[in-house]
């Protein structure tokens, strides 16, 4: 584009240029713009309502509802923002805030870096490859329930595996989950360990995509590998990180599914998150509004920390 | 997508008017068009927390609703299996949709609730007469003096030891009070060096809040006042209750780390401890996991000042909105007699709710549910106020930050006193 500006001539910008394709012509006012017009409104109608009403309707119900006092049982009563005073001096939810972004912290960027790293190896002519993806990948297609059992046998204080192990190294054995010091990080790295899968799938995908023939060129160029990973890998994979980031955080502010198995939130309240005290004021205290108002605190968190990412990876999908 | 003014300001008022009408729904406080005496037939809904598994279905719609349907053969019973863990969940969205179950299992508690929103129907007096019942067994069934339950299954909490232990130990007679409870956990504790390796007592292995609960009525202490609008448990007995299982922690002859995980024997089969809070059922355990220890493990009723054993289990009632009252009065009839009760308690190795049914054979073939059964005068049950569905959850979490020292016994009952008053005065 630079060199075609050099070397051209200055001309009137409004008239096209001579051997310029002719522009798409603009609908046409008359019926059978009409015609076109309606003909897309009604091919996208379907995915329209279908945003509307999963999407687009509970979200309003949720904000209108968190101005309430709902409890299910009888009609909402409007309150102002008494839920979400409520919820920003509730003690309990206060620390299921913190809890949340102390998980997503931990979780997002370690699981980020393993699943690159993995990328990284599986993107080789290494030998049952196949298979190593396969195994990587299985945590993240495994019920929760499932894997959430399988973890809470290797965390037993008594029968454990990881207590076990640990022994054999004479370490002395802890009460992973019934601890307020070693609940959080056992769930971490129950987190970790579950998401790595998809996140290595977005990046071995974005890796088999990236052009051979820049890494030529840095080859021929006398580039090493580590420069050539920092300087061409790291900054082409911009855009499937920022999606992989936006995902993971979202995934890790939606965390509540380990936590209903594996700790129910305890002990006294160190591993609850806001998702799960959300499910708690609607389900088991009967509190709808009030949780309306706790999910309308989530999405705001979520949007500012996407809005945030989006800024710093320069704009819309991190592309530069 | 560019969206217009017009189309965004359209969008939210479709949606808004939605909700709108969503939440405008009839209350379902108000009455219910069908007539309750009228003739016993339609189809109902059951909303089951009992019966779990193949066997449990098969024993419900095999044996127990087919005779239901040989009397009232116009009444088609479609059941809706869950679990305790789900069953508020599928209340709230039967109640969030409009359709709430016509006939409903509830937990101990959780009638005043209900009750006070309207949700269940009350049920006549001379449902409370028809068979022998111990008046505690039916006090959660009530709410403002009314009748809106009828219990089927107990599931008491009580005290087991392990007589072997007691033996080696030289200790003849259970313990009768917090001191001796004391003396005796501390005996019967043993240390391998520094590390616990048994504790004397294990309080843990049951909910923190149930525990607590038994601890404070064997304290003569109090959860609410008769009418559920005040906080009587920041009492010295409620504090004193959750101060007893810290003194136990700080000599060691109990442990929050050393409880029955999930899944495994309880800690009294696995021999680290000697004396735990368990629950009736574990008669069905032993006989499946343990059965050499059935002649090992006592039980007696535990308390301080009061003897008192928490009394929780399912009742049944009947749903405010059904269209086909009488047949879900019916059906709730049926679920509360002593056919129904026998084959419920024996499915889930529980406590018959009707005391009539203390000479069958279940009752005879099961030492805890025996005990129990003769217990039920010491029988005390948590709820009483209609606030107690925010309460309840509240509880453990909070009894946990004394357990694990984040704060004092009484700094912890203080904080939960604030939560059920607060919860209360949203009433």
């Amino acid at each position: 584009m630079t060199a075609v500006a050099v070397v051209s001539t200055p001309r009137d910008v409004s008239a096209p240029p001579p051997d310029a394709p002719p522009r798409p012509s603009a609908p046409k006012r008359g019926r059978a713009g009409r015609a076109r017009r309606r003909a897309g409104m009604l091919m996208l109608a379907p995915a329209v309502l279908h945003a509307l009403i999963w999407i687009g309707i509970p979200m309003v119900a949720a904000l209108v509802l968190s101005f309430t006092n709902y409890d299910v049982l009888t009609p909402p009563k409007f309150n102002g923002i008494e839920n979400y005073v409520d919820a920003l001096t509730d003690p309990v939810f206060r620390r299921g805030m913190l809890n949340t972004l102390v998980y997503a912290f931990f979780t997002v960027p370690v699981a980020m870096g393993i699943a690159l790293l993995i990328a990284l190896m599986l993107d080789t002519q290494l030998r049952a490859r196949a298979l190593f993806r396969t195994a990587v990948f299985i945590p993240q297609v495994t019920a929760t329930i499932a894997v959430a059992l399988v973890w809470l046998w290797i965390y037993d204080p008594r029968n454990g595996l990881l207590n076990a192990v640990l022994a054999f190294f004479g370490i002395p054995a802890q009460n992973w989950l019934s601890s307020t010091t070693w609940a959080m990080p056992a769930i971490i790295i129950v987190g970790i360990w579950q998401g790595v899968g998809l996140k290595m799938l977005i990046y071995l995908a974005a890796l088999q995509s990236l052009p051979k023939d820049v890494y030529e060129a840095a080859s021929v160029d006398g580039a090493s590998k580590t420069r050539q990973f920092f300087s061409i890998t790291l900054p082409l994979l911009k855009p499937a990180t920022f999606f992989v980031f936006v995902t993971s955080v979202i995934s890790a502010f939606q965390a509540f599914d380990l936590i209903y198995i594996l700790t129910d939130g305890g002990p006294a309240n160190t591993t609850t998150m806001m998702t799960y005290e959300i499910y708690k004021s609607a389900f088991r205290e009967f509190r709808l509004g009030y949780a309306c108002a706790q999910s309308i605190i989530l999405f705001v968190f979520l949007l500012l920390l996407t809005l945030a990412n989006r800024r710093l990876n320069g704009g819309d999908s991190g592309r530069n | 997508m560019d969206f217009s003014r017009r189309s965004f300001l359209t969008a939210m008022g479709l949606g808004t008017a939605a909700v709108v009408a969503g939440c405008s729904t009839t209350s379902p406080g108000g009455s219910s068009a069908a007539d309750p005496d009228g003739p016993v037939e339609g189809d109902i809904t059951f909303l089951c927390a009992l019966f779990e598994g193949a066997t449990g279905k098969e024993t419900l719609e095999g044996n127990l609703i087919k005779k239901f349907n040989e009397k009232y053969p116009d009444v088609n019973v479609t059941v809706d299996y869950t679990d305790y863990g789900s069953l508020n969940e599928k209340i709230t969205t039967g109640l969030a949709s409009g359709l709430m179950p016509d006939v409903v299992t509830l937990g101990v508690g959780w009638i005043p609730p209900f009750a006070f929103k309207n949700a269940i129907a009350p049920l006549p007096e001379e449902l409370a007469t028809r068979y022998t019942y111990e008046e505690r067994v039916l006090e959660p069934s009530r709410y403002d003096g009314t009748l809106y339950a009828l219990p089927m299954v107990l599931d008491t909490r009580i005290v087991a030891y392990r007589k072997d232990f007691f033996e080696e130990a030289g200790i003849t007679d259970t313990p009768k009070n917090w001191d001796e409870l004391r003396e005796v956990a501390k005996k019967l504790t043993v240390k391998d060096g520094d590390k616990v390796t048994r504790v004397g007592f294990d309080p843990f292995s049951i909910d923190l809040r149930q525990c607590w609960e038994t601890f404070l009525f064997g304290n003569s202490g109090e959860l609410f006042s008769p009418d559920g609008r005040e906080v009587l448990f920041d009492s010295p007995e409620g504090v004193a209750s959750l101060q007893l299982f810290l003194d136990m922690m700080a000599d060691g002859s109990a442990d929050f780390a050393l409880k029955t995980e999930a899944g495994q024997p309880t800690t009294l089969q696995q021999g680290t401890s000697a004396i735990m809070m368990t629950n009736n059922s574990l008669y069905v355990q032993l006989q499946q996991q343990s059965p050499e220890l059935i002649d090992k493990i006592g039980t007696f009723v535990l308390g301080n000042t009061d003897p008192a054993m928490l009394q929780g289990g399912t009742m049944v009632s009947q749903s405010a909105t059904s269209k086909h009252p009488a047949a879900a009065r019916a059906f709730v009839e049926f679920m509360g007699s002593p056919d129904a009760v026998l084959v419920s308690s024996e499915q889930r190795g529980s406590v018959p709710a009707i005391s009539d049914l203390k000479d069958s054979d279940y009752v005879k073939g099961n030492p805890m549910v025996a005990f129990a059964l003769d217990n039920l005068d010491k029988a005390r049950s948590e709820g009483g106020t209609p606030a107690w569905m925010e309460i309840r959850e509240k509880i453990k979490p909070t009894l946990e930050t004394a357990i694990v020292g984040q704060q004092s016994a009484q700094a912890a009952i203080d904080q939960l006193a604030g939560i059920a008053n607060d919860a209360i005065a949203r009433l």
